[in-house]
């Protein structure tokens, strides 16, 4: 028996939701100040006034919902998709106001590509773009990268009992330490200590590319929001293309790398355990795919015969094959190149790559490697199940920080959300299909959506339908959120709508 | 049980470095199809999205496209990269009052010799109109000298029309939005301070 949801369920949902907005209005004080460093005053009113209008909308909610700090896993769930949504409206409000959408919805598509750290865009002139509008983009991707609830948890949410719920919701399992609030706050620790040092490098390099030391830092700044939260934005419409860098890319490449590893693996390498590395299921997991993924790359290659050099097999082959792997979405060469010069062999390597995406408890997307982990293994002791004696007992163990015996509770979780990403690509393609874009296109653009990867084969451009814009808002978020939340909010409506009322109530 | 893990990452190391030595001599063996490709004498103007679109038609040959310098004139060794843009917010962007034309940029990097890039003085952003170039060079669908960059080697460059500064006016309905939302805020601020200590005396009574 479905329960409706009660009054109080929704000021709690409400409570939540306002907490979040406020966490995307403090942000947009960052794009604010960047704008009026620079000197570009109608973009600081631009955010000037989206941080009031977040502002207004979490004293509204604080004054009709009251405070509820103890929220259900259920309340939680809701809050974390329902806070997406309401952070993706607000958050939009910067983007539209700045001239640069001819829609609201190609603002609230590109806004949602940042926080899901997929990297599609449909902002037009990016090139004549204000300095404050790029630092909010990236900014976006790089806080969606730790998770904007995360965010939250870290400075609006202290000593909630709630917090656990909304943590978990938000695609994160993992509690690297015993509370969650902790958890969060050493996320932001790992990331800010990679961020100094990693922009520091890129400076570096760029002003050794003949950039001045100015724009040097703005771009190594955006490039590592970009590439660590694996993104993939870049301050300019030729995205890696533009820095003509051999030194950047392979800079940018560690970056979106060690960005699509699990949280909870760089943690146990900060805490001295290295050996977890080598042993934890998901980097096996990764680079078994990585060279299969290769592999099929090469021989895509090699029938084509363009790029004929180790250095160019590097650069274009490797580079924007680990970039799809890692989910990220930076890329050395035009969309037409994946199409024209890569070759069907390659293309599906670069498309399975990003299917199969990067670590879970990380700022990547995709089925996520630990979940191939679990399937292979499963997939294995079946087998093996299978050729011994009857009476034996075949037991198959993952080790993920831990070594996790698999169970059947295990098996099926983790095939039911890739089963969820197969049938959310496959929906996209056929779509994109229907629409009059070739199948590999429309296939190639679902995937790199919906695994919030930021690739693109030509499909997505301001140009294209509203309906597959729709689409394509959706597929990012619920790919990101892991479909749990997603079915929670849906849940949360359709009991509005068929449940019963609960007695006393 | 120790080196199991040491042997797995060694050997999908050997199996990634083999896979690239393999592809490399398979390519090199191929080279043949994509050299020797011929070069065309100057022709008429074409768009960047004309090449892009064309890369096998237009590979090698002679190219002249003119628009907007966009970003950064990045100075390396022996030359410097220039971004050329001929989208039409290279004529008139958006910054400037341009109408919607339902595309992101077109551009292309072109590599110049540093006597060219000592022509170019403004290149567009948010404050600026970059100058308008003709650039007379040769494409390369895969360019073999920069890593396999989509690129124009240019021969020759022209200024035709020198950038200026962009004018921002400030919008003034956004000054008032903005007082609007403050004292909107305000008042639900003083609203939120007199409901939050009924909350806790109820908590207290219900404690």
């Amino acid at each position: 028996m479905v329960l409706r949801p009660t009054g109080r369920d929704v000021k709690a949902i409400g409570w939540g939701i306002g907490r979040v907005v406020l966490g995307v209005g403090l942000l947009m004080t960052v794009p604010l100040l960047t704008s009026i460093c620079c000197g570009e005053w109608d973009a600081s009113l631009d955010f000037l006034v989206s941080a009031l209008a977040c502002l207004t909308f979490w004293l509204s909610m604080e004054v009709l919902c009251g405070r509820h700090e103890d929220l259900t896993w259920y309340q939680g769930m809701v809050v974390t998709s329902g806070g997406w949504l309401a952070a993706t409206l607000l958050g939009a409000v910067p983007h539209w106001l700045s001239g640069h959408f001819s829609s609201y919805l190609d603002a609230v598509f590109d806004v949602m590509s940042g926080y899901t750290t997929t990297g599609l865009f449909l902002l037009q002139d990016l090139d004549h773009l204000s300095h404050g509008m790029n630092m909010w983009r990236h900014l976006l991707s790089y806080a969606g990268g730790q998770g904007i609830i995360v965010i939250a948890l870290t400075f609006l949410f202290a000593g909630s009992s709630g917090a656990l719920r909304i943590y978990v919701a938000e695609g994160k399992e993992e509690r690297l330490l015993p509370n969650v609030i902790s958890t969060s706050r050493a996320i932001w620790r790992i990331s800010l200590t990679y961020f100094a040092v990693g922009v520091a490098f890129l400076w570096v390099a760029l002003i050794r590319e003949g950039m001045t030391a100015g724009r040097g830092f703005l771009h190594s700044t955006w490039l590592f929001m970009g590439a660590w939260s694996t993104g993939g934005f870049a301050p300019q419409a030729l995205n890696l293309l533009y820095y003509h860098s051999f030194l950047v890319e392979v800079l940018t490449l560690g970056i979106f790398v060690l960005g699509s590893f699990n949280f909870a693996l760089h943690f146990a390498a900060w805490s001295g355990n290295r050996r977890e590395i080598w042993r934890n299921v998901e980097w096996r997991s990764f680079m078994v795919t990585l060279l299969t993924a290769s592999l099929i790359m090469s021989v895509g290659f090699g029938k084509k015969g363009l790029y004929s050099d180790l250095i160019m097999y590097f650069r274009r082959g490797l580079y924007n094959l680990l970039s799809a792997h890692t989910t990220t979405g930076n890329s050395n060469v035009y969309s037409v190149s994946f199409l024209k010069d890569y070759g069907f062999p390659a293309m599906a390597a670069v498309m399975m790559a990003m299917a199969v995406g990067a670590s879970a408890c990380s700022t990547g997307g995709g089925f996520k490697n630990l979940r191939m982990g679990i399937l292979f293994r499963s997939v294995r002791q079946d087998v093996r199940r299978i050729l011994s004696p009857e009476s034996s007992v075949v037991e198959e163990k993952i080790h993920h920080i831990k070594d996790t015996w698999l169970d059947d509770a295990l098996v099926r979780g983790a095939a039911f959300i890739v089963l969820c990403y197969v049938v959310l690509y496959f929906a996209g393609g056929v779509l994109g299909s229907i629409f009059g874009y070739p199948p590999s296109v429309a296939f190639f653009d679902s995937i790199s959506a919906g695994s919030n990867t930021g690739l693109s084969a030509g499909l997505v451009a301001p140009a294209m339908p509203a309906p597959l814009k729709v689409f394509y808002v959706f597929s990012m978020w619920a790919g990101r959120l892991e479909f749990v939340s997603v079915f929670a909010l849906a849940g949360f409506l359709g009991a509005f709508l068929k449940g019963r009322r609960a007695r006393g109530a | 049980m120790s080196s199991r893990p040491a042997f797995f990452l060694l050997a999908c190391s050997l199996a990634v470095l083999l896979v690239s030595l393999l592809t490399g001599g398979y390519c090199l063996a191929q080279e043949g199809l994509s050299r020797g490709s011929e070069k065309w004498p100057e022709g008429d103007r074409i768009s960047i999205r004309d090449l892009i679109e064309n890369l096998e038609h237009y590979d090698g040959k002679v190219v002249v496209i003119e628009g907007e310098v966009v970003g950064d004139v990045m100075r390396r060794r022996g030359g410097a990269w220039i971004t050329v843009n001929d989208d039409p917010y290279s004529e008139r962007s958006l910054e400037e009052g341009g109408e919607f034309a339902g595309v992101t940029n077109i551009g292309i990097g072109v590599w110049i010799g540093l006597d060219m890039a000592e022509q170019i003085q403004v290149t567009g952003g948010y404050k600026s109109k970059g100058d308008r170039v003709r650039v007379v060079g040769v494409f390369h669908r895969v360019c073999r000298e920069h890593g396999g960059d989509t690129d124009i080697h240019a021969v020759s460059l022209e200024v035709l029309e020198k950038g200026r500064p962009i004018r921002h006016a400030l919008h003034w309905w956004k000054l008032l939005l903005a007082a609007f939302l403050s004292g909107v805020a305000l008042i639900l601020w003083r609203w939120r301070g007199i409901r939050r200590p009924k909350e806790i005396e109820q908590k207290l009574d219900l404690g």
